[in-house]
């Protein structure tokens, strides 16, 4: 499958299985705790054999609880215990099952984690890795579906991932784990099932680095996280209707690969950005403005933000339906863009 | 003491009850020297903190408040990890961090223990494993991690933690404590409790003045104690550091104490009228300082003399520190990213495998099929 590739790289192409987003996590996990005694897990419930959603599954009897840490429900202690053990030499994965539950935790981010290297003059470093799973449908209302990337991502010092393919869940996870910065992984629940092609070695995916996931000459559609196979549903509807988009999958949030994303507006002369939570301050703004930065003159269309509306999300599916972008809504609003 | 209270240690007034018995004449010279120097370091500073202006940022100074890193700098070894609120100083020399980087991280110099990134109440010293932050009880929970990592390690490293009793106000200080002892971490917790926050009493903020009583019902060895009476301090510590490095678990141990200082800052804040003159008079005329050299001359282990050498020479280094500060050069404006983040990835360049990520990029006919 990658042969075509393999001229391009003297890289040695790995074996190649199919793997969901969840199942790369765990073997992402799995492989981070045979290399290194310092990787441990630290999280609720992680050592119950249904694991977190299936990234954790079978990883407490493989490396047993002392490495798999059941943690009581006191995210602010977990997560800075996490950085204290990070100090004292380990790398640990926090866990959550839901981001909404790590808000305790804000202090031991903001006030602590992410400036200790700063603060340290570059003396200390705090290689911790937390990932965030973010709900979305089935009612999952407004204490259980917030992605707040931005958040984060308005932080010095940490640095956000949103991985979109099983590929990228296990690279930029091993990433994170031997990295030497503090890390958020937000990982949208609903990606979940998504099968890849995922190699079976411990690879990496840097971070600030995009991928185009189609390339296109139109109007160009950023996008992170589970918003990229929208954005790639989007594209296929679009071009049945003429209009080529290209899509960009940032990756990461911090850092935010500006390059990728400028080159590509320069050649669309369009940009649409699609990010998965609420329009105000976000991560869409952050792209389009520094799009606006550098080619605002230059642009055949006003920018565009696809995003949640600036309320906190519904349980009731009826109202789900409508707070959630639709599909044929945004093929519509970016088919005038183009016309 | 028994129903130990900020009350009770006002009510019983000049302190009677120090006894020198179980600890080494050494250890009592160190505990005076250290006392000392950190008194005439504090002192110091405070008098060249205005109206030079030179030192700007905000200094909390811990006059009166030696005992407890007095006792520490006896106990701790150089692999242990020291985490200590923003009234740091006594901390950071406990620990062996050299004096004139702490001077010059006050004046903000590049040759500073941060490199002038910090300042006082921020102040670390990697090197000699001891960290600090302002922001309470959020120190006590990143120790607490600390602590895991030596327990997992199977390592005899201790970790303490030292905060004021206002961290106990913090909900994940008692996150903390509760973990710590559901694990049995090698970790102490050492509480000064001085009373304050900032202008506001212990009896305002909580119903009781028994922390140490209530950490106890979590499962650790907690104690009370008068903190001016260092050798007091010194055992109780000791006895609570050998538990944590045994693997019998953490310990808490409440140090009744006093700033003599405002909050921050050199002068007096005493005009806001938070506490009474002559509270403060009782614990000055508690001075762990002058409480312990008294017990020492009358054994016989101290000279009358032997202070006034013992103060030549300490005058000595911190005029030097002083030199070592102001001669220092302020640090050169730096890449702001390369500040905030790693400039390599060593762990990742080693153990990870490089391949052609790009190969995986285009080819996405898997995920688009997928609806949601």
């Amino acid at each position: 499958m990658i042969a075509p590739h393999a001229a391009r790289s003297a890289k040695p192409a790995p074996a190649v299985i199919q793997l969901s987003y969840a199942e790369a996590i765990a073997q992402g996990l799995a492989q981070a705790m045979e290399l290194s005694p310092e990787v441990l897990l630290i999280g609720q419930l992680i050592d119950y054999s249904p694991g977190v959603f299936g990234t954790t599954t079978g990883l407490a009897e493989r490396f047993g609880k002392n490495r798999v840490l059941d943690f009581p429900v006191a995210e602010s202690a977990m997560t800075a215990a996490g950085m204290g053990a990070a100090l004292a030499g380990m790398r640990p994965v926090l866990i959550h099952h839901r981001l909404d539950f790590m808000l305790y935790s804000m202090d031991a981010l903001v006030n602590w984690i992410s400036l200790w290297r700063f603060k340290s003059n570059g003396e200390s470093r705090v290689p911790l890795t937390i990932r965030a799973i973010v709900g979305k449908g089935w009612g999952q209302g407004p204490q259980h579906s917030k992605s707040l990337h931005a958040w984060f991502a308005h932080l010095p010092g940490l640095k956000v991932a949103m991985p979109a393919t099983a590929f990228d869940a296990k690279g930029l996870l091993l990433e994170s784990i031997f990295g030497e910065d503090p890390v958020m992984i937000i990982e949208h629940r609903s990606l979940f099932g998504l099968k890849d092609r995922v190699p079976d070695v411990p690879y990496r995916v840097r971070f600030g680095q995009a991928a185009i996931r189609r390339p296109g000459s139109d109007i160009t559609l950023v996008g992170a996280g589970v918003m990229v196979p929208f954005a790639l549903r989007v594209a296929a509807q679009l071009a049945a209707q003429n209009v080529d988009a290209e899509v960009i999958d940032l990756r990461t949030v911090s850092p935010l690969d500006s390059e990728t994303v400028c080159k590509s507006v320069e050649k669309t002369k369009r940009v649409a950005v699609l990010d998965p939570t609420w329009a105000s301050f976000g991560m869409a703004a952050e792209v389009i403005a520094r799009v606006a930065e550098r080619h605002g003159r230059r642009l055949r269309a006003d920018p565009v933000r696809i995003t949640h509306p600036d309320s906190h999300t519904p349980m009731s599916s009826a109202l789900e339906a409508v707070y959630y972008p639709n599909e044929d809504d945004v093929v519509k609003k970016l088919r005038a863009l183009v016309a | 003491m028994v129903n130990l209270s900020h009350q009770s240690i006002l009510a019983a007034g000049r302190y009677r009850d120090m006894s020198l018995a179980g600890v080494k004449p050494e250890v009592l010279k160190g505990l005076h020297r250290f006392m000392l120097r950190l008194r005439r370091c504090e002192e110091a500073l405070a008098q060249e903190y205005h109206p030079a202006d030179e030192m700007r940022c905000p200094v909390h100074f811990c006059i009166g408040q030696e005992a407890v890193p007095a006792a520490l700098s006896e106990l701790l070894t150089k692999d242990d990890y020291l985490f200590s609120h923003h009234r740091s100083h006594g901390y950071y020399l406990a620990k062996g961090a050299p004096m004139p980087a702490m001077f010059a991280e006050l004046y903000g110099k590049e040759t500073g223990a941060n490199g002038g990134r910090a300042g006082s109440q921020d102040i670390s010293y990697p090197a000699a494993n001891f960290h600090s932050g302002a922001i309470l009880a959020g120190a006590t929970a990143v120790a607490t991690g600390a602590a895991l990592a030596f327990q997992m390690k199977g390592e005899s490293r201790v970790t303490v933690a030292g905060f004021g009793e206002s961290a106990t106000d913090e909900g994940i200080f008692w996150e903390t404590v509760s973990y710590a002892a559901l694990r049995k971490l090698p970790i102490v917790f050492v509480c000064e409790n001085n009373n304050y926050s900032v202008f506001s009493p212990l009896l305002k903020r909580q119903a009781k003045d028994n922390i140490s009583e209530r950490v106890a019902t979590f499962g650790m060895t907690s104690t009370a104690l008068f903190g001016n009476d260092v050798p007091l301090v010194y055992k109780t510590l000791q006895s609570a550091i050998a538990d944590a490095r045994a693997g019998r678990g953490p310990s808490f141990v409440e140090a009744y104490t006093c700033r003599w200082s405002g909050h921050y800052g050199p002068a007096s804040d005493d005009l806001v009228g938070y506490r009474s003159e002559e509270e403060l008079r009782i614990w000055k005329e508690n001075c762990p300082i002058a409480l312990l050299e008294e017990a020492m001359v009358a054994k016989g282990l101290l000279a009358q003399d032997q202070s006034a050498a013992l103060l030549k020479e300490i005058d000595a280094e911190i005029a030097e520190c002083f030199r070592f500060a102001k001669g220092s050069a302020f640090p050169k404006p730096a890449e702001w990213t390369a500040m905030n983040y790693a400039s390599s990835s060593p762990a990742a360049d080693r153990l990870l495998t490089d391949i052609d990520v790009e190969a995986f990029d285009h080819d996405q006919a898997v995920v688009q099929a997928k609806g949601y």
